[in-house]
């Protein structure tokens, strides 16, 4: 393209039309995050199921893959920021998508482990005890707070970004994933704590691996054109 | 007939380098290039143009030793682009 021609308005037209199509064609998302966290989140889900379902105990929480898996977030991260040569407003507002949502569940580990300690402290200054009683058994034991029905509240979010970004980018598998994954909530309200663990998995896979390699191949698409 | 139209807009790649940043929050000169199908040259010559009548911020920087240049549309940039648009559509309209 030269700067020396004289331009008729039709052509003026083409090359704004021309760029804008252009700049719509230039699709960075890889589909890595989506991949690795979809993999890690079936992975945690599926073992921790197996695990109450068939009795055997790996000896040691599953769901701290969660913390290790985000070592290789951080390195795709930062090669994805290298590698883009463009940022699209669509890639801002699903980049700031992802950051809250990661903020997000951090709060939400940092809620499960201290409101229940917190609240056992309170009660136990304020000289108050709280005891249960088997009422089978008649056993009566100390009650400690737990925060009931958790998984629940981690389906909600992971479907947040995941239904966020498929709007943004109207990408359906996502959108769809999403869908599975309020479903996947819905179920997780009447079931009991062994089986949130099969439908976590489940979640990580609709949610997150299927869209992920979708995505995948129509970046390599994109790449091969 | 198009006397009228923003001169700085109304050449064919200035005119290129403008779409695509509307269209973008910012992007690089390779990025730039690649997709104007322009020479080096001729584009930093358009780039500077375009700064100096203040429709673009061009940022300088150095990535893994290598010089990188970032572009993004102002808001000085957006307003005339769009009137450009507007004049291009009226003209097109008679």
């Amino acid at each position: 393209m030269s700067d020396e021609k004289e331009l008729t308005g039709n052509e003026s037209l083409q090359i704004i039309t021309e760029m804008i199509q252009k700049v719509k064609g230039s699709f960075n998302e890889n589909g890595s995050s989506a991949i690795l966290w979809g993999a890690v989140v079936a992975f945690c889900g599926l073992v921790s199921f197996a695990q109450a379902q068939f009795n055997f105990n790996i000896g040691f929480d599953l769901w701290l893959l969660i913390m290790v898996a985000v070592i290789p977030q951080i390195y795709i991260v930062f090669r994805e920021k290298k590698k883009n040569l463009v940022k699209t407003y669509q890639q801002s507002a699903t980049d700031n998508i992802w950051l809250v949502y990661g903020i997000t569940i951090v709060a939400i580990i940092l809620y499960q482990n201290i409101v229940p300690g917190a609240s056992d402290n309170i009660l136990h200054r304020e000289g108050i005890q709280l005891l249960q009683k088997n009422t089978t058994t008649g056993e009566i034991k100390d009650f400690h707070f737990y925060v009931p029905g958790i998984s629940s509240i981690y389906l909600i979010i992971y479907a947040f970004p995941t239904i966020a970004t498929g709007l943004v980018c109207k990408f359906k598998p996502m959108i769809y994933g999403a869908l599975i994954c309020y479903g996947l909530f819905i179920i997780s309200l009447y079931a009991p704590y062994k089986y949130d663990m099969l439908l976590m998995g489940l979640a990580g896979i609709f949610n997150w691996l299927i869209p992920g390699f979708i995505l995948r191949q129509r970046y390599l698409k994109g790449l091969a054109r | 007939m198009f006397n009228d139209l923003n001169p700085i807009l109304h050449s064919q790649l200035r005119l290129a380098v403008m779409s695509l940043l509307i269209s973008v929050k910012e992007a690089e000169f390779t990025f730039i290039r690649e997709k104007t199908n322009s020479s080096a040259g001729n584009l930093s010559v358009q780039i500077q143009k375009l700064k100096d009548a203040g429709y673009i911020d061009v940022v300088k920087q150095f990535k893994e030793n290598y010089p990188q240049t970032t572009c993004k549309i102002t808001k000085a940039g957006i307003a005339a682009f769009e009137e450009y648009v507007k004049s291009l559509q009226s003209y097109l309209g008679k």
